[in-house]
């Protein structure tokens, strides 16, 4: 990896960010909507399953920002011509697309901790967290297995310019199998065994625990959960990795990207 | 000034509405376009299928749930899509030249919109078949020939509050985010996942300015088997509400373009 590739990449998302940070709004809506309707349905429930609530909303502001900032991260290339000259330089894409992707988990944590913030601010649900310091680290460490997800995605946005169809697609399907809002153990027996190969469903279930008194989870508690998170993590990676490599030598050799 | 002419006037719809199919399907490939709507709908529908069902309300229950998004399936495809007609042109590039063009941004905006409310008439269809086939939505009272007709009409009034979004977004520096905020809020204000009833007194008078509140109210009545006549103050009220949105775009649409002729400013939006 080159970090210099990767800290350059990471300054111009920055920029590019703070030029125009209305952008924010459109990965922050629906997980904040989302809430709001999901808290307005516990309606006279206070307690652990509001929190869950807030916990969950936090956990669809990030999924929102990761996906839409991995599938623009090469779209705007696209559109601004820019991904033809990308792909012919000598620096790897992967590391160009992890210097970005670094700059949208720091975004996408402020998402969830504006999600936390409006939540609480609007339905004073007086919730409080038993160990901060603990629930923290498996927020970032959540985020960065979805930032993993996201680099396989923006993988293959470099094969289409559909990403933004794609984008829409795949938002909705994860706010339900991660059971960010409600336990996954109500989806049906076939969708729980996706919700197993998704790391942030167990980066949820460790956040839950973490905050959540007398709640028990999925089963590996939480140190279990953490560590199948992380695992799964590497895991997304190493498949980034090998996506990004395979895709980039056969859009070199075929001069075909531009068709796409 | 030039007069109306009917013929005139269908040949630009026609024109615009076949260049928005052509424009959405060179971009990306029918299938996915599909599987777009269809995933979706589904998806939507069963996040808030299941927190109802987590949640055990009395009052929200499954069915409340997924007949409710049935509806608001159509809203956010026609309103989204339509609110997003002028923001594309702009970022394209392509705004100048419709401005600069006889024909007039609202024809050529209802031209294009008319598509998308086919996609929302498609939506609506397979929403409601995920919500009887996967959500066990009993419709055996159905009155099918008042759910189309509210069907229908709250397509035309989200097409109208579409265009007056999209008219809106014209004078910002961008008009996607204000279509992608607005196309969310019937989530929340038009009791499509729970009554409008929940909201605050003060917010309550907003969700009925909107013509989806309506429709929802309108269709739970046609699924329990309400007649036309039965729900007509709801359709009175939509095609009310939806006809003074498009009126006012309208007129948005015409005091923009002559604005921006007169002043030689679009660059300044």
């Amino acid at each position: 990896m080159n970090i210099r590739v990767t800290y350059a990449a990471f300054r111009q998302q920055m920029t590019h960010f703070l030029t125009d940070p209305q952008w924010i709004i459109p990965s922050l809506i629906a997980p904040f909507m989302f809430t709001i309707v999901t808290l307005m349905i516990f309606k006279d429930v206070d307690g652990p399953i509001v929190l869950q609530a807030v916990l969950g909303g936090g956990v669809l502001g990030m999924w929102g920002n990761t996906l839409y900032s991995s599938g623009w991260s090469i779209s705007y290339d696209r559109y601004n011509g820019t991904l033809e000259p990308l792909m012919v330089s000598p620096t790897n894409l992967m590391d160009v697309v992890t210097g970005r992707s670094i700059w949208n988990t720091l975004i996408g944590l402020s998402n969830a901790v504006l999600v936390f913030i409006f939540a609480e601010l609007m339905f004073q649900t007086g919730v409080g967290l038993s160990d901060p310091l603990q629930f923290f680290f498996i927020l970032v460490i959540t985020l960065a297995s979805l930032a993993s997800i996201g680099l396989i995605f923006s993988a293959f946005f470099v094969l289409t310019r559909a990403s933004s169809v794609l984008m829409s697609s795949l938002e909705f399907p994860i706010y339900v199998v991660s059971g960010a809002m409600f336990p996954i153990s109500i989806l049906p027996g076939w969708a729980i065994p996706i919700s197993y190969i998704l790391a942030p469903s167990w980066g949820v279930d460790a956040m839950k625990i973490a905050a959540i008194d007398g709640y028990t989870g999925i089963g590996p508690g939480i140190l279990g959960s953490l560590g199948i998170m992380i695992g799964l993590t590497v895991l997304y990676i190493i498949m980034a990795k090998w996506f990004f490599r395979k895709i980039e030598r056969n859009v070199r050799n075929h001069g075909t990207i531009g068709r796409f | 000034m030039e007069g109306f002419n009917v013929m005139r006037t269908a040949r630009i719809l026609a024109h615009s509405s076949s260049l928005s199919i052509r424009n959405t399907f060179a971009a990306i490939p029918w299938w996915l376009w599909l599987a777009q709507v269809l995933l979706t709908s589904l998806f939507s529908m069963a996040f808030f299928a299941f927190v109802a069902d987590f949640a055990g309300n009395p009052e929200v229950t499954v069915a409340y749930v997924v007949l409710g998004n049935s509806i608001q399936s159509i809203a956010m495809v026609t309103l989204y899509s339509i609110a997003n007609l002028p923001a594309i042109e702009k970022h394209v590039g392509t705004m100048p030249v419709l401005i600069s063009s006889p024909s007039g941004l609202f024809t050529i905006f209802t031209g294009m919109a008319l598509f998308q409310i086919l996609a929302g008439f498609l939506t609506v269809i397979v929403s409601l078949g995920y919500a009887v086939f996967i959500f066990g939505l009993d419709l055996s009272a159905m009155n099918y020939e008042v759910m189309a007709a509210i069907v229908i009409i709250t397509a035309f009034s989200m097409a109208g509050l579409g265009m007056m979004i999209g008219a809106i977004g014209i004078y910002l520096r961008t008009g996607m985010i204000l279509a992608s905020v607005v196309s969310y809020i019937g989530l929340v204000l038009c009791g499509v996942n729970f009554p409008v009833s929940y909201l605050p007194t003060w917010l309550q008078p907003v969700s009925y300015s909107l013509p989806l509140t309506y429709a929802v109210e309108a269709a739970r009545a046609a699924a329990e088997g309400a007649t036309l006549t039965e729900v007509f103050p709801e359709i009175g009220m939509m095609l009310l509400l939806g006809g003074a949105m498009l009126i006012l775009s309208w007129f948005m649409l015409r005091g923009f373009e002559r604005m921006v002729r007169r002043n030689g400013s679009y660059e300044a939006f």
